[in-house]
């Protein structure tokens, strides 16, 4: 196997020539700009608190005059419980905050009023989620219904008669019709059936009642069953693997040790978006110039090698501009939480780039990019229109899907033999590796994984030149890469 | 400028198991304008692509500015335009010569520079930071020729050149061929049209089915064509007196006779026999010959059906 040889002038220029290609463009710096733009559309929404989903106006309709008063007391206290379970939730996630400790001391005492205000001034990220859900709480509420039959209420649900709420005229959304038809009958009447608040609401309120019913049975009341529940023996996590001092304690899994593994799943998820968009648009950049028909009178004064070359490079220049935007969102994101946020969450992300990731994510990114973005530049060169390139390219865009599927298993089962397989394979390895690296992957595995995809991108390197100098030269379509197939292979092996 | 550009030795080329070109020598020597003819399909443009190294020969051997035909061996010195025409859409006439030029290796400030003198130069000077979308097709074209031409190469390869254009754009690019000409560059211009070659060649090679099947001056090709004669007399006894010179007599639509000459035949007893016979002659013009007659002439009608013109 040759190795191209290349002149790095001629290949800058054709790098360069590709990449202002597309950055002159209007098109370009439309996309460019987008992700900007919808993050100061996002945070506008939220500054001023526009509800992205509209107020819904229920109804109550108890014939049976026993479970208005209740499902209406239900919805109060499960819009104050919901909050108090996203603190504790949010709270709990940081064992070794002090602080963060006490506060779920507060809410056990005193309630979680009481501890509302404290948690607005120590923890902004947690208190602007809990604003997040409290506004998401006051999006339903429950008016007394217009009139009191169920054939009289469908006008107002059909929307051609208003019902009142505090003086003001307003829709409503659905009717929980309560009776009895030998047995008690509960109906959720909506013409938007899609909205499941109040039905859910209804729901709840009789598998309580029921609970309440059976454990009477027992001489037992549901408010002691809901207090046994909180003292139940928390289940500590522990990593055997971490450094310890002596004490058990130095080996609990914090937050921080979790971190990595998002981290990874980040990197993958970033290296899979940029070989896919890269290899993407030098498919697309091949095939313009193809249609261009310039590629001739250039091979006069460039070599294909450098043709290839400075496509690749011009096009990861591109995609690294193009990619920009949400880098640097990431960074604000990582840069917010660290100044802002939890600290515990800013040094395990700090802590997961390790070098070791870092290389690793450097070495899958330009071996990762070179692969499939020289298979693509050769499939490009041997397509004559789109149709064409999408017949060629859809094994491998098969591949690459199915990394999607593999690359979340990082997160959850890093030993599971399908992602194991994925970074061993050549065509998955830049992905699926990466992923697994927090769960330090054997040694053998992850030298075998670069060595089997550094191999195989220098022959795709070697295997791509050629099959763009006869797609350039001599033919194109699927039947001439089946001719160039049949020809150059096949008939090199019967030799 | 003492070696020879180009020069090719017994080159041959199979496609797909159908003979391309066949067994093809010939050398260009620094200074020439060589035309390159045979019709659609006649193996130019794969004989042109084996002299720049595009395509490997499967047999004979290439010699390029005395080597190898390799890149960095020619660089800078050959200009070559593909039969394939096409700029990138969105760049300007200048941007388009500018790129090439500094693929062959000038600097980026004299690329913009010659680009703006040349497009001034053949009147694109106003369409000079017009997006290529935007030109005409000759405009587009002549864009082209000037970025293959920018970096005032040593041997100009031209793939037909001339097709797509219109007449007034074809007469500008002789009148540019011969203005790079009489700087002392040599050109190898492939056409299917013989009057330009007939025009401005030194040398034409003729092709035929892959093979070469003339390669000599305009003067000697013009030889190998059939001498033809119209002539026109009420006298019924003008088909029985130039018969004797005949190799071939066709009757015109307007009455008059076509007379193709046997080879040892001359005008000029073809006139002393009508004198001799006192046949008053209403017409007697000698036809020049052209590169096409030669062309059939020299391999016959059948092959040179395709698109010579």
């Amino acid at each position: 196997m040759k190795l191209p040889s290349i002149n790095l002038r001629r290949t800058l220029l054709i790098a360069q020539r590709d990449y202002l290609g597309y950055v002159k463009t209007v098109g370009f710096w439309v996309s460019f700009c987008l992700p900007f733009l919808m993050g100061i559309i996002l945070l506008f929404i939220a500054s001023r608190g526009i509800n992205v989903s509209p107020v819904r106006y229920e109804a109550v309709l108890d014939e049976t005059g026993q479970h208005r008063a209740a499902i209406e007391a239900l919805h109060d206290r499960s819009a104050a419980q919901e909050l108090e379970d996203i603190t504790r939730r949010l709270l709990e996630a940081l064992p070794n905050d002090d602080k963060a400790q006490n506060l779920i001391g507060t809410i056990d005492e005193k309630g979680f009023v009481a501890a509302r205000t404290q948690i607005s001034e120590d923890y902004p990220l947690i208190s602007a989620q809990l604003e997040k859900a409290e506004t998401a709480a006051s999006k339903m509420v429950i008016i007394a219904p217009p009139v009191q039959t169920i054939e009289g209420l469908k006008p107002y649900l059909r929307g051609e008669l208003m019902s009142d709420y505090e003086g003001s005229p307003v829709k409503l959304n659905g009717v929980i019709h309560i009776y009895d038809a030998g047995s008690l009958q509960v109906d959720y009447w909506s013409a938007n059936f899609n909205a499941l608040d109040a039905q859910n609401l209804a729901s709840r309120y009789f598998r309580n009642v029921a609970t309440e019913r059976y454990l009477a049975k027992g001489g037992l009341n549901r408010a002691d069953y809901i207090a046994a529940h909180s003292q139940a023996v928390q289940v500590n996590s522990f990593d055997p693997t971490k450094l310890s001092g002596g004490g058990d304690e130095d080996q609990a899994v914090t937050i921080a040790d979790r971190m990595p593994y998002f981290v990874a799943f980040g990197l993958s998820m970033y290296l899979w978006m940029s070989v896919f968009s890269g290899s993407y648009m030098l498919l697309t950049s091949m095939l313009e110039e193809k249609m261009n028909k310039l590629l001739e009178m250039m091979l006069a004064s460039t070599r294909f090698s450098e043709i290839i070359f400075g496509k690749l490079l011009g096009i990861a220049a591109l995609t690294l501009t193009a990619t920009l935007p949400y880098i640097l969102i990431g960074l604000f994101g990582i840069i917010g939480v660290i100044a802002v946020g939890d600290s515990a969450v800013g040094d395990g992300i700090i802590s997961a780039f390790t070098p070791s990731l870092i290389g690793f994510f450097a070495v899958f990114l330009v071996l990762g990019y070179v692969f499939y973005g020289s298979l693509f530049i050769a499939l490009g060169a041997m397509s004559e229109s789109m149709q064409d390139a999408q017949t060629l390219t859809t094994p491998i865009m098969f591949v690459l899907m199915g990394c999607m599927f593999v690359i979340p298993l990082g997160l959850s089962t890093p030993d599971s033999p399908i992602l194991i397989f994925a970074s061993l394979f050549p065509l998955s390895a830049p992905f699926a590796m990466i992923v697994r690296l927090p769960s330090d992957p054997p040694l053998w595995q992850l030298a075998f994984s670069v060595a089997m995809l550094l191999i195989v991108t220098l022959g795709v390197i070697a295997l791509s030149g050629r099959m763009f100098r006869y797609g350039v030269l001599s033919g194109a379509g699927v039947k001439g890469l089946t001719d160039w197939f049949k020809r150059r292979i096949l008939r090199r092996q019967s030799n | 400028m003492s070696q020879i550009p180009l020069s090719l030795n017994a080159v041959s080329k199979t496609f797909h198991g159908k003979p391309a070109v066949r067994d093809v020598s010939f050398d260009i020597s620094a200074g020439e304008i060589v035309g390159f003819l045979g019709p659609n399909g006649a193996g130019k443009t794969t004989t042109l692509r084996m002299a720049l190294g595009l395509v490997a020969p499967d047999s004979g051997s290439v010699s390029l500015f005395g080597g190898a035909p390799e890149i960095d061996k020619a660089f800078g010195r050959i200009g070559f335009l593909p039969e394939e025409r096409g700029l990138y859409k969105k760049q300007t006439a200048r941007e388009s010569i500018a790129l090439m030029a500094r693929l062959n290796g000038m600097g980026r400030k004299e690329a913009f520079r010659t680009a703006d003198t040349m497009l001034e130069t053949y009147g694109l000077g106003e369409a000079s930071r017009k997006k290529n979308k935007d030109m005409s097709k000759g405009m587009a074209q002549k864009v082209q020729l000037l970025s293959a031409i920018a970096h005032d190469p040593e041997f100009y390869i031209l793939d037909e050149p001339f097709s797509g254009l219109d007449p007034v754009n074809q007469q500008a690019l002789e009148d540019m061929v011969r203005e790079i000409a009489q700087r002392g560059r040599t050109i190898l211009f492939s056409t299917h049209v013989m009057e330009h070659a007939e025009r401005l060649c030194d040398r034409i090679i003729l092709m035929a089915k892959g093979a070469k099947v003339f390669e000599g001056s305009t003067a000697q090709a013009l030889s190998k064509a059939p001498r033809r004669l119209i002539i026109a007399s009420q006298d019924t006894k003008l088909t029985d007196a130039v018969t004797p010179f005949a190799k071939k007599l066709e009757l015109r639509s307007d009455g008059a006779l076509t007379l193709t000459l046997k080879e040892k035949a001359e005008t000029q007893s073809v006139l002393e026999r009508c004198v001799e016979q006192e046949i008053t002659l209403e017409r007697f013009e000698p036809k020049a010959a052209t590169l096409h007659d030669a062309f059939v002439a020299l391999v016959g009608s059948d092959n040179a059906a395709g698109d010579v013109s």
